[in-house]
């Protein structure tokens, strides 16, 4: 219960960090208007809650998750059970911990079977996620 | 030569049907895809030299009610030096012709497509990969039950394929797939990042009408989403339209009032509104 805590107060931390960290200039008035394009870079992905769920639906992921021990359809349970900002937060340290690659197609199953390990105590591959048992 | 090239295609099309094996839906789709589905009234054009291309273009937008012809794709999409059309360009061009334009890769979603009434623009290598003979068509229908696949494949006579033929052949063209739509219209398949991302393509190429429909359409289904309304937002700003564009900002900071990115542009047109 308190390690559920702590991992809560450790995501409230990360995403207020990030708030501090935006450059002051972003407030203040520009020269011009911020492109879609570059905004849709930054945020669209991260709060992809569907990709996250029909890369859970794979065979190959099911598989996977069936051959560590795991029932799919708890591994759902609890990637369903994390709010918009936490799927973000974490998205986006996956792609901070690739260095800029970006999530591509083939590496994401992995993360999201580590992830779904990684919430189910089975592992500890992510820095952020938080072991609920 | 390009007689040459069509028998050998042909060549390669009846050996592969001689090996085929039989296409099975349970096993290669991971959704309940209905026994066979058509997408009515896709118009057959006979492509010119080289323009398969732009004639499945043609095809899919007259389709959806335009009245634009392969040489008007052609002249945005056709690379003459390389005797046919790249991939970059047909999305580039259906793009440049205001149309929402997603890439698809597999069967799953091809096949949803079809079922969901749109017809969805193929890449085909209908040769070997050591004697290619390139080729996009449109694939408008498809019935497991007698195990064919149709195709408005630049001919005026629709194309048949067994299912096993068309997916060695589509194989070699690495499963690409293109469904081109009039920005008020989804594709049944991509999620709302590939929308978002189209929709954010037409800005670039200065489609600023087609994007705003497709933010609109957008917006009706995933109402949510602040990132629609901000789209919205920009797309109206760039026609000039301050008023619209700071009604759409508003609705993007009343959805999620954290967003920096929202707050400066919603300034921005404020500014120039009071100024």
């Amino acid at each position: 219960m308190n390690f559920q805590d702590l991992g809560k107060k450790c995501i409230v931390m990360a995403l207020s960090a990030q708030m501090v960290l935006i450059p002051p200039s972003i407030a203040i008035a520009q020269a011009e208007m911020l492109g879609t394009d570059a905004v849709i870079g930054k945020y669209a992905a991260l709060a992809d809650r569907e990709a996250l769920m029909v890369e859970l639906q794979r065979a190959e992921v099911q598989a996977e998750i069936e051959a560590l021990g795991i029932d799919p359809a708890e591994a759902e349970a609890r990637l369903a059970a994390l709010s918009d900002a936490e799927i973000a937060t974490m998205l986006t340290q996956m792609e901070d911990d690739n260095a800029g690659a970006g999530i591509v197609s083939t590496l994401f199953s992995v993360f999201v079977i580590l992830l779904v390990t990684d919430l189910l105590c089975f592992t500890r591959f992510f820095n952020f996620t938080r072991c609920v048992r | 030569m390009r007689v040459l090239r069509r028998i050998a295609g042909l060549l390669a099309l009846s050996w592969l049907a001689a090996c085929a094996a039989t296409f099975d839906p349970d096993e290669r789709l991971s959704f309940e895809a209905p026994t066979r589905a058509e997408v009515p009234d896709v118009p057959l054009i006979k492509q010119e030299d080289f323009f398969c291309g732009p004639s499945s273009i043609a095809m899919v937008m007259q389709w959806a009610g335009s009245d634009i012809t392969q040489q008007d794709v052609a002249a945005l999409a056709f690379s003459p030096g390389a005797g046919g059309t790249y991939l970059a360009d047909m999305i580039g061009s259906s793009r440049r012709l205001g149309q929402l334009a997603v890439e698809i890769s597999d069967f799953d979603q091809l096949l949803a497509e079809i079922a969901g009434g749109r017809p969805v623009i193929v890449f085909q290598n209908l040769g070997l990969a050591a004697l290619p003979y390139w080729h996009y068509g449109v694939v408008t229908g498809y019935d497991f039950e007698k195990d064919e696949i149709y195709l408005n494949s630049g001919q005026l006579d629709k194309m048949v394929m067994p299912f096993a033929v068309f997916e060695r052949t589509w194989r070699r063209g690495d499963y690409w797939g293109l469904v081109v739509l009039p920005p008020d219209r989804l594709p049944a398949t991509a999620s709302e990042t590939d929308v978002l991302s189209a929709a954010a393509a037409l800005e670039r190429v200065a489609q600023y009408r087609a994007a705003e429909t497709l933010y609109e359409t957008g917006a009706a289904k995933w109402p949510e989403s602040w990132l629609w309304q901000f789209g919205l937002g920009n797309a109206r700003y760039a026609q000039g339209d301050l008023r619209g564009a700071r009604q759409a900002l508003r609705r993007a900071r009343s959805l999620d009032p954290s967003i920096p990115e929202v707050r400066t542009n919603l300034a921005f047109v404020e500014g120039e509104i009071a100024g």
